[in-house]
């Protein structure tokens, strides 16, 4: 037996583009008209939207917008990561964060690797994505080993690049086997080269990722145009700054707001290569590190003092992610 | 209309989310109750004065550390025998894999009063929970509950509760030993006479440095990342780190601080550790294991890794007495624990149950475990002949000889720092060990840094 179908009536003034038909079923257990009387005004119930979209807010409320509200109500708070009794401090926690020459040091370092790693995340993997995307012999194993970092764990990766950049690792071996340095380059002792190995390890890690990002974008850009500007004796350099870059200038917007995000996030780059300390003395920590110090230790943590620096990660991954926008904007027009 | 809806349906949205949110301000669980642990209702008995009664029956949660892959048949074992003891008793068994997000996985346990009812610990966690709240006054709630266990041992699980009183919130399970373990033939290159070893921590310094003189670059005495040695060495020298009520650093007052500073960074720069192991994680077993460092990790469990993965390296260590210093005695390292939670819905069974599993038998049971090379806690264990005449003149044998001969009389005080304060400490060394500041401010900037951190802690 199937189940009865009935055609909405169409009102006049309303949408034509409501959802199908009900199956009588579901509509005799919702509220409102019977089967057989006017039923598209079932579908005009004002909470039937919301009721459809619930699960997706409720997660968003529950993972997104809660704990959002939570750290930012935390922040007036001298609150501890273990509970216990909380009391209202006022501005006290950002009052105390501007004096806090460590947070400022943390901030530095994330708005650093923010401002190197965007613009090499950008570029970088739309280079790899022009070169694979053809389809040549063999063109798939190349594919594959470019994405293979990202299906690696960063705890791995991490070890893998600590071999490397060790004083007698492959990397120290190979440029004095060369004859280009005297003795190893301290890329794990020295606080900037700790930061700039942590940024080559991000990098590393994200290119297989976001060239797939740029292989489905280019497959959007009319082979066409690179046909027609080939014919007028424009170069490969030139198409691709006149007609890959703007045929692709949305995926490069995408990846720069995802990597602005994920550059002032980092974390297990700089644990993994600094070490629990976050290099010596410290001086490579990030934010989110600066975070697990002050905030999440069980024993010393401060949760308020942890949330309202969260607070200010948050301001600033919005700030540089609308000034990008801004640009963009200005950009294109 | 429909704008008023959408206006009034995201209020009540916005309403939900603060309400829920201030919530979140209580540290989480109800606590209108009587009774409250760490801010989530309990029973009456779990807390306060009297000691605990009640029948041993119904069903808990026991957890552990990453031992199901190697032990899960011995644990098995006692969960069964347990359960046969105690009719009507269920233990269900977790084992955490024990990463490095296992103290936040358990502080968000216990914020949802839902931490395990038997739990395995270490001593900063035994540290944070008893703080908060979390734990069960075990010394309290079973007076007897010292007797098996050296008296040491029963000392150090000692923690201070959220008004600053000493509390035994854990029982002792095992520890590790500490042992010194080198390699002979660097120690011969550098004129180190491996028969007499040092019996102070400068003393060992001072060889470390005849090290780094004899290999130049191609061997190392140690690793530097002083997080290896940060509190344990101030422990060994008798240097007190916290006040007395540990709510602030006192360590920069003494000043052979300063002077084992002064120290590190000259073995830095002499060329006794590797530059790349200022601050890296990596401990010495693998430069050990290919002959490029003298001195190993001071675990015995180290031994057997050597012997296991660099045979001919193995055939070269020996292992002596770590330097006794001003403690005047070994160090038995930070043992585990077990703990009980204060939140448990069923107490006396999980008392119980933590007591059985710490007892002497199962102890001993364990630790005999060929798969394992820990040291129990238990008085009556550690007089057990396996410990008392093990035999054999390989390393392996003698390194568990001499932390067994060491355990009765051990010291086992280890100061109890926080991650986040022996990190600030940590890395304050490191920079005077890079030149970047003289060994003195380097330890009143630590001192500071501590302190910052202890006085956010309350």
């Amino acid at each position: 037996m199937t189940a009865q179908i009935t055609k909405p009536v169409p009102v006049p003034g309303t949408e034509t583009s409501l959802p199908g038909p009900a199956p009588s079923r579901l509509r005799a257990l919702l509220p409102g008209p019977s089967a057989g009387a006017n039923g598209a005004a079932m579908y005009r119930r004002w909470w039937l939207p919301w009721l459809w979209t619930a699960p997706a807010i409720v997660c968003a409320v529950v993972f997104g917008v809660f704990p959002f509200l939570n750290t930012v109500l935390l922040s007036f708070t001298n609150a501890k990561p273990l509970g216990g009794a909380a009391s209202f401090v006022g501005l006290d926690n950002y009052t105390r964060m501007l004096d806090d020459s460590d947070f400022w040091l943390a901030t530095r370092n994330s708005i650093l690797y923010a401002v190197i790693v965007v613009p090499l995340m950008v570029l970088l993997p739309l280079m790899l994505a022009v070169l694979v995307e053809k389809n040549l012999p063999g063109i798939g194993f190349f594919r594959s080993a470019f994405y293979t970092p990202v299906l690696a764990s960063s705890v791995v990766v991490g070890l893998s690049w600590q071999w490397l950049l060790a004083d007698d690792g492959l990397v120290n071996t190979w440029l004095e086997k060369a004859h280009l340095i005297r003795s190893a380059i301290p890329f794990l002792s020295d606080s900037w080269l700790i930061l700039l190995s942590a940024m080559g390890l991000t990098l590393w890690k994200g290119l297989g990722w976001y060239m797939v990002f740029y292989l489905a974008a280019l497959g959007n850009v009319p082979k066409e145009l690179h046909e027609a500007a080939q014919m007028d004796g424009a170069g490969a350099v030139r198409r691709f700054w006149h007609i890959t870059i703007p045929g692709v200038r949305q995926a490069m917007m995408l990846v720069g707001t995802l990597t602005g995000i994920g550059s002032l996030r980092v974390f297990t780059e700089i644990y993994m290569l600094g070490s629990s300390t976050g290099g010596p003395g410290g001086a490579d920590r990030t934010l989110p590190f600066y975070i697990r110090d002050v905030g999440l230790d069980p024993i010393t943590g401060n949760a308020g003092y942890g949330s309202a620096v969260s607070v200010a990660l948050f301001a600033l991954t919005l700030g540089l992610t609308l000034l990008a926008q801004r640009l963009t904007k200005e950009d294109e027009s | 209309m429909r704008a008023k809806r959408l206006t009034g349906s995201l209020a009540c949205l916005v309403v939900l989310t603060l309400t829920a949110a201030g919530c979140g301000l209580s540290g989480g669980g109800s606590g209108d109750g009587d009774a409250t642990a760490g801010g989530c209702k309990v029973d009456k008995g779990n807390v306060g004065t009297g000691k605990l009664s009640g029948e041993v029956k119904g069903k808990i949660t026991f957890q552990t550390t990453n031992l199901k892959k190697d032990f899960g048949d011995f644990f098995n074992g006692v969960i069964a025998d347990f359960e046969k003891a105690h009719p009507g008793t269920e233990v269900k068994w977790i084992d955490d894999p024990g990463d490095n997000t296992f103290t936040t996985r358990t502080v968000a346990d216990a914020q949802a009063c839902t931490l395990a009812d038997v739990i395995n610990v270490n001593a900063p966690t035994a540290t944070a929970l008893t703080k908060a709240g979390y734990l069960l006054d075990v010394g309290t709630k079973d007076p007897a509950a010292s007797k098996p266990f050296v008296p040491s041992f029963w000392k150090t699980a000692v923690f201070k509760d959220g008004d600053g009183k000493a509390i035994h919130t854990a029982l002792p399970w095992y520890t590790g030993g500490v042992v010194l373990t080198y390699n002979k033939d660097l120690l011969k290159k550098a004129g180190v006479d491996p028969a007499k070893p040092p019996t102070t921590l400068f003393g060992l310094f001072a060889d470390y440095e005849k090290v780094a003189k004899a290999g130049d670059g191609k061997f190392y005495a140690t690793m530097a990342n002083p997080v290896w040695r940060i509190p344990s060495d101030f422990d060994q020298m008798g240097i007190k780190i916290l006040s007395d009520d540990g709510k602030s650093a006192v360590f920069a007052d003494d000043p052979r601080t300063a002077q084992w500073v002064a120290w590190m960074a000259k073995l830095y720069k002499a060329g006794a550790m590797p530059k790349d192991s200022l601050s890296s994680s990596n401990d010495p077993s693998t430069l050990y294991s290919q002959g490029k460092v003298a001195y190993g990790s001071t675990n015995p469990s180290f031994v057997r890794f050597v012997k296991q993965n660099s045979p001919s390296i193995y055939d070269k260590t020996a292992v002596g007495q770590q330097p006794y210093d001003a403690l005047g005695r070994a160090s038995a390292g930070a043992p585990q624990y077990i703990s009980v939670a204060a939140t448990s819905k069923n107490a006396p069974t999980a008392l119980s149950f933590a007591e059985f599993l710490t007892n002497a038998e199962n102890q001993t049971a364990w630790c005999k475990d060929p798969n394992v090379v820990i040291f129990p806690t238990t008085t009556d264990s550690l007089n057990d002949p396996f410990f008392q005449n093990a035999t054999g003149s390989d390393p392996f044998s003698q390194a568990r000889k001499l932390v067994a001969d060491q355990l009765k009389t051990a010291s086992t005080n280890q100061t109890n720092l926080s991650p986040a304060v022996q990190n600030a400490m940590v890395a304050q060394v490191q920079l005077a060990m890079q030149g970047k500041k003289s060994p003195e401010q380097a330890v009143k900037d630590a001192q500071e840094k501590a302190n910052e951190l202890l006085k956010q802690a309350g």
